[in-house]
């Protein structure tokens, strides 16, 4: 295990540094900098070399880049160009927010998806199954930023309400917290559901098929029983795998229906600090997402070995 | 490990019955595959033929006539020019679906490809490119659209590239991990073994065996690929205007959603229905292949 | 709220801009006092004290330091929190703000500017003439990479006379020095306030200025909290305790926050919304004539603009009314060689313009002529995220069909616009003027030949230069008057731009909002007079 790990960091740990050097080289192919922005239809020519030279512009692109990872290793993602703020600390915050929708879509769509699943599969080819695939299926395909488009004016023209515009933390408010998060997740939560549903679906049929799960079923073994027994253990591994893939799969959706709600979170964070060409800032956001991707992964892996202790270094 | 002929083997042992006897049979067996069949030919139709559903043009503006509600003539409302939306729907479709197919056959040939080569050889090759496509899996599909076409700038030949690149890991993962089951069979040993060299080898066998996991995979990710053209779109990073696009309707509708809900319900309805008997198709796919 | 009652009500504020520009003209001959009312707009009555205003804005500032952030969206913020010597007065006249009086030499290069006694830093110290100097001096040098350095070219040096008294000398003279020390770019801040390494990233948490309300908080993607700064010079002002300004990335959910009350006032960005809220109970629509102006830049380096004929062609084969109404509605007016806000003051008269009447014939003739008889392929950039331009965009491409050029369109997003735009290689684009009271500052910049000016399309033409020379340097209204009016004759002639629309300033405000008044630039000068009910 011991080795395995240390095996899989260095991977990971690989892949992080290679991502650092390409969105460090992408962000700048982006035609117009930030010095362009600041200075918009004004300005002049010694004022934006000078501007340029502040943010170290002038400098050949390879030193940028070691000026900047030197200072990321050293736990300093720098400070944004345009707010003046710590990238850690915008990075963070943003990060909670993204997170917690995250993890609350997550619970719902765990909730919701895995019973609905579980009792498809088990009625396999029944008129339960075809209504609850049929959800699956629209779910899957509706668009999630169309859907949330919807569910705000559908709510606000049927009950004259909408999301208040402040966000607030579940442990400032939860109430408010809550009432701001409810159009997003709901939109969300519909398509992760679906997925997590149809996924849990097919686990199950496939386990029913299994040779000893049919003999026992043949013997008149109670339906609750072999529920329990094969069915709920065969299930778990895969639920848990999911779990991490549907986190990542938001981490990236998340992008839009941040935009759409007007939620301060990693995605729009990351549009915003592109369209700034805010550097710093879209650097950092960005090293975030992948390390947090990464990080999931591994989890996944490691409550896959905890669960099946079958599974091999591969 | 399945072959091309799987998917035709599904449908041979009903040969014998007439036509309609066995369509009326596959419609009860799999009511799902064949809905899903049914509505992509019909897009196929609309994509192709768009002037049979409408006499409209997708272009012509009318600014007195912008922002009306769904009528008899005018069956989807028009925009914020005057443009019908029934006919920007329609003819939308070509354009969203053939950037959609194209990009992604672009990903499923270029993945595919280099998935075969790095699975089969090996080495430092295929540790590079593996180290390579991890790089790009870690980043969201949709930050990853924004970013390759802020650097390209947003023009339809750009979207294509942006959007061929989001899911091109996925094919080079399925191509390498069916090449490297294929690369230990006995077959292959014995192809060596007659003198068959190993580019005849990958050619005639491997990759004959793993080009249904491809098409396969093709079919489950266009909706997928669907749905983050309709994003970008969305977000003003699709085709030009005035090219209807679905995405892009969505993105004018949005700003009018209070006033003109129209111009937003129908592109948004379109991209769902696609997706929908896309899903159906790809899944009925997917249980063949599980099930050999 | 009806129509008709806000073309009145625009009557009645296009008559009292003419009325201030009188007070203008008076102005420029000497130095008055002027009284604080006519400052951020007009004072009420028994306005009830305290408050927090919600107002929801679509676009962001990039950040809050005017000395180093051009961008529109800063301006209009920062105006309530940061003050210069001068205010933009609604008509084009500079109205001492943190000046009192000032005083120009005979052959116009020195300017003695007398300041304000009794202002305040929202620091608690107390403002005087090393404050003034040390500001201006320090935005002036380009090595401190201000984009204002560039308007403030002129001034060679800047002193102290006493504690209340600034002198400034010019290299050259030029009219509208005073309103270049205004809101815009720069402001006065405490000597010395950049020697601290941190001090431009400390603008976004904290502020230094002398204006009507202090920063609070400003989060990135949500919101912008200001208060009343209590020891502002003008008592009594301002009348609310906050302002929180929400940022929205979406008209959609503007629009549905405006309905539900989550906003008390919003300034549309897009002034055909009001027709979704029009319907909603208690909302007050209001339309205010503006400085800003969309149009049409055809850059010389891109073949065959280069040639004066097709450029001639294409202002022949505009109908400016019909992309007006494409993009905006009726909520804006089309103009000819002038913003609206300016065009009683500066414009020529529009009957006067040349090439503002459809003529496609004609325009197919000049074609012809250039040799393009079998038509020509352009291609039009617009900018990703400005919602008039995709509309106005393809009716632009249905009208030059009609004399024979197939007009392509490309959206850019907003940095590779500002990128090509600064390096002069626009080419063929929809451009969005950022306000400028004076038209000096409106057109010099932009229209007079490198290198004194920048000369964004390639125009090159030295008869125009000299005539915005001569512009800059006369400061008799009637004069400079006579000058513009003959550079807008050569403008409409040559066709470097085509001013298309301004579009008026739509606010929606719930009915407690009371007094506010929008600025014709755009920025909100008018919340420091805002007061609500209670």
């Amino acid at each position: 295990m011991g080795s395995y790990l240390i095996k899989r960091l260095g991977a990971s740990l690989l892949t992080a540094f290679l991502a650092s050097i390409l969105v460090f080289l992408l962000v700048r192919l982006v035609p117009g900098d930030v010095v362009g922005q600041m200075m918009g239809q004004a300005g002049g020519a010694d004022a934006e070399r000078a501007v340029r030279a502040f943010f170290g512009l002038d400098q050949p692109i390879y030193v940028q880049y070691l000026v900047w990872i030197g200072d990321v290793l050293r736990g300093d993602l720098g400070t944004s160009w345009t707010r003046g703020l710590p990238v850690t600390q915008m990075v963070g915050s943003a990060f909670l927010v993204t997170l917690e929708i995250g993890l609350v879509t997550l619970f719902i769509a765990t909730v919701i998806g895995v019973p609905l699943g579980i009792v498809a599969g088990m009625h396999e080819g029944r008129t339960l199954d075809n209504v609850i695939q049929g959800f699956n299926i629209i779910g899957l395909a509706a668009p999630v930023f169309w859907v949330g488009l919807m569910l705000l004016v559908g709510v606000s023209s049927l009950l004259a309400w909408s999301p208040p515009l402040r966000f607030v933390g579940p442990f400032k408010s939860l109430s408010d917290n809550i009432a701001i998060l409810a159009l997003p997740v709901a939109s969300l939560g519909l398509l992760q559901a679906a997925a997590y549903s149809q996924f849990v679906r097919q686990n199950v049929v496939s386990t029913l098929h299994q040779e000893y799960v049919r003999t026992a079923i043949a013997k008149g073994v109670p339906v609750r029983s072999i529920f329990f027994k094969h069915i709920l253990r065969n299930v778990l591994i895969p639920i848990v795998t999911f779990m991490g893939l549907i986190l990542i799969q938001i981490l990236g959706g998340v992008v839009i229906i941040e935009s759409l709600f007007a939620l301060p979170g990693l995605g729009r964070l990351l549009l915003s600090a592109i369209e700034t060409r805010d550097y710093p800032v879209v650097q950092g956001a960005l090293l975030v997402v992948v390390a947090t991707a990464m990080v999931v992964n591994l989890l996944i892996d490691l409550a896959y070995r905890a669960i099946d202790p079958r599974i091999r270094v591969s | 490990m399945t072959g091309p002929a799987a998917i035709v083997a599904v449908n041979a042992p009903a040969a014998k019955p007439g036509r309609i006897a066995r369509l009326g049979r596959f419609v009860r067996r799999e009511p799902g595959y064949a809905l899903g069949l049914v509505l992509i030919a019909f897009l196929a139709v609309v994509t192709f033929f768009p002037g049979l559903f409408t006499d409209e043009s997708p272009f012509a503006i009318s600014v007195a006539n912008a922002l009306q509600a769904p009528s008899a003539a005018h069956w989807f409302g028009t925009d914020e020019v005057g443009r019908d939306v029934f006919a920007r729907v329609v003819y939308g479709a070509r354009v969203t679906l053939s950037i959609c197919a194209g990009s992604l056959l672009i990903s499923a040939l270029l993945g595919g490809l280099l998935g075969l080569i790095s699975g089969y050889f090996g080495g430092w090759l295929d540790q590079v490119l593996g180290r390579f496509v991890d790089v790009m899996l870690s980043f969201p599909p949709i930050i990853l659209g924004v970013i390759i076409t802020g650097v390209l700038g947003p023009a339809t030949q750009n979207l294509i590239l942006a959007l061929s690149i989001v899911y091109l890991p996925v094919f080079f993962r399925i191509a390498r991990a069916g090449a490297l089951a294929e690369a230990n069979q006995t077959y292959v040993e014995a192809a060596r073994s007659i003198g068959l060299t190993e580019g005849a080898i990958l050619r005639r066998h491997v990759a004959r065996n793993v080009a249904p996991l491809i098409l396969t995979q093709y079919m489950i990710l266009f909706p997928l690929i669907l749905q983050i053209q309709a994003a970008l779109g969305f977000l003003g990073l699709g085709v030009q205007p005035p090219t209807p696009d679905w995405g892009a309707i969505l993105q004018q509708g949005k700003d009018y959603i209070l006033f003109a809900p129209w111009m937003s319900i129908f592109p948004g309805l379109a991209v769902l229905v696609t997706a929908f008997a896309l899903i159906l198709v790809g899944r009925a796919l997917q249980a063949r292949i599980n099930r050999r | 709220m009806h129509m008709q009652s806000h073309g009145l009500l625009k009557g009645r504020r296009l008559r009292r801009l003419a009325a201030s520009l009188l007070l203008a003209a008076s102005f420029a001959a000497g130095s008055a006092a002027v009284q604080a009312e006519d400052l951020y707009g007009s004072a009420m009555e028994g306005a009830n004290r305290g408050g927090t205003l919600n107002v929801g804005l679509l676009v962001e500032p990039p950040g809050l330091d005017p000395f180093h952030q051009a961008a529109e969206a800063r301006i209009r913020l920062t105006v309530l929190i940061y003050q210069g010597l001068f205010y933009e007065g609604a008509g084009g006249e500079p109205i001492p703000l943190l000046a009192e009086s000032w005083e120009v030499s005979d052959d116009g290069l020195v300017y003695t500017i007398k300041l304000r006694d009794g202002v305040v830093f929202h620091n608690g110290e107390t403002m005087d003439a090393e404050d003034v100097a040390y500001s201006y001096n320090y935005i002036r040098d380009p090595e401190n990479g201000s984009p204002g350095a560039g308007d403030f070219g002129v001034i060679t040096s800047i002193e102290v006379v006493d504690p209340l008294t600034v002198r400034f000398t010019l290299s050259s003279p030029n009219a509208s020095l005073p309103m270049t020390l205004g809101n815009k770019y720069g402001a006065v801040v405490p000597a010395g306030y950049f020697d601290d390494e941190n001090a431009k990233n400390r603008m976004n948490a904290e502020s230094v200025g002398t204006g009507p309300f202090k920063l609070v908080e400003f989060n990135p993607n949500q919101n912008m909290l200001i208060a009343r700064h209590e020891e502002y010079w003008d008592e009594g002002m301002p009348y609310l305790d906050e302002i929180n300004f929400s940022f929205l990335p979406n008209s959609a959910s503007m629009l549905v926050a405006l309905r539900n009350q989550r906003v008390d006032l919003v300034p549309l960005s897009r002034p055909q919304d009001v027709q979704q809220v029009s319907d909603v109970e208690g909302l007050v629509i209001e339309r205010w004539p503006s400085l800003n102006q969309k149009a049409l830049d055809l850059g010389a380096e891109l073949e065959p603009l280069d040639d004066p004929r097709v450029r001639k062609a294409i202002a022949l084969g505009i109908d400016k009314e019909e992309i007006m109404r494409a993009s905006i509605g009726d909520f804006g007016e089309v103009l000819g060689t002038m913003v609206a806000g300016m065009q009683d003051t500066w414009g020529l008269p529009l009957d006067e313009v040349p090439n503002q009447t459809r003529d496609v014939e004609a325009a197919k003739a000049l074609l012809a002529e250039a040799g393009h008889g079998d038509g020509v392929s352009l291609t039009l950039t617009t900018i990703n995220g400005y919602d008039w331009m995709d509309p106005a965009a393809v009716t632009l491409r249905e009208q030059l069909a009609d004399i024979g050029i197939d007009l392509q369109i490309q959206r850019v997003d907003l940095g590779v616009w500002i990128n090509n735009f600064r390096s002069s290689q626009m080419g063929l684009t929809f451009n969005d003027w950022a306000p400028q009271p004076d038209p000096n500052l409106l057109f010099f910049r932009h229209f007079h030949m490198k290198p004194e000016g920048a000369d964004f399309r390639n125009w090159n033409n030295e008869e125009a230069s000299s005539l915005l020379r001569e512009g800059r340097a006369t400061s008799d209204p009637a004069k400079r008057k006579e000058i513009y009016a003959e550079f807008q004759k050569i403008l409409a002639e040559t066709v470097p731009t085509v001013m298309l629309f301004s579009q008026d300033h739509v606010t929606v405000s719930s009915e407690r909002v009371k007094n506010f008044e929008q600025h014709p630039t755009g920025w909100y000068f008018g919340l420091a007079r805002t007061a609500l009910e209670q």
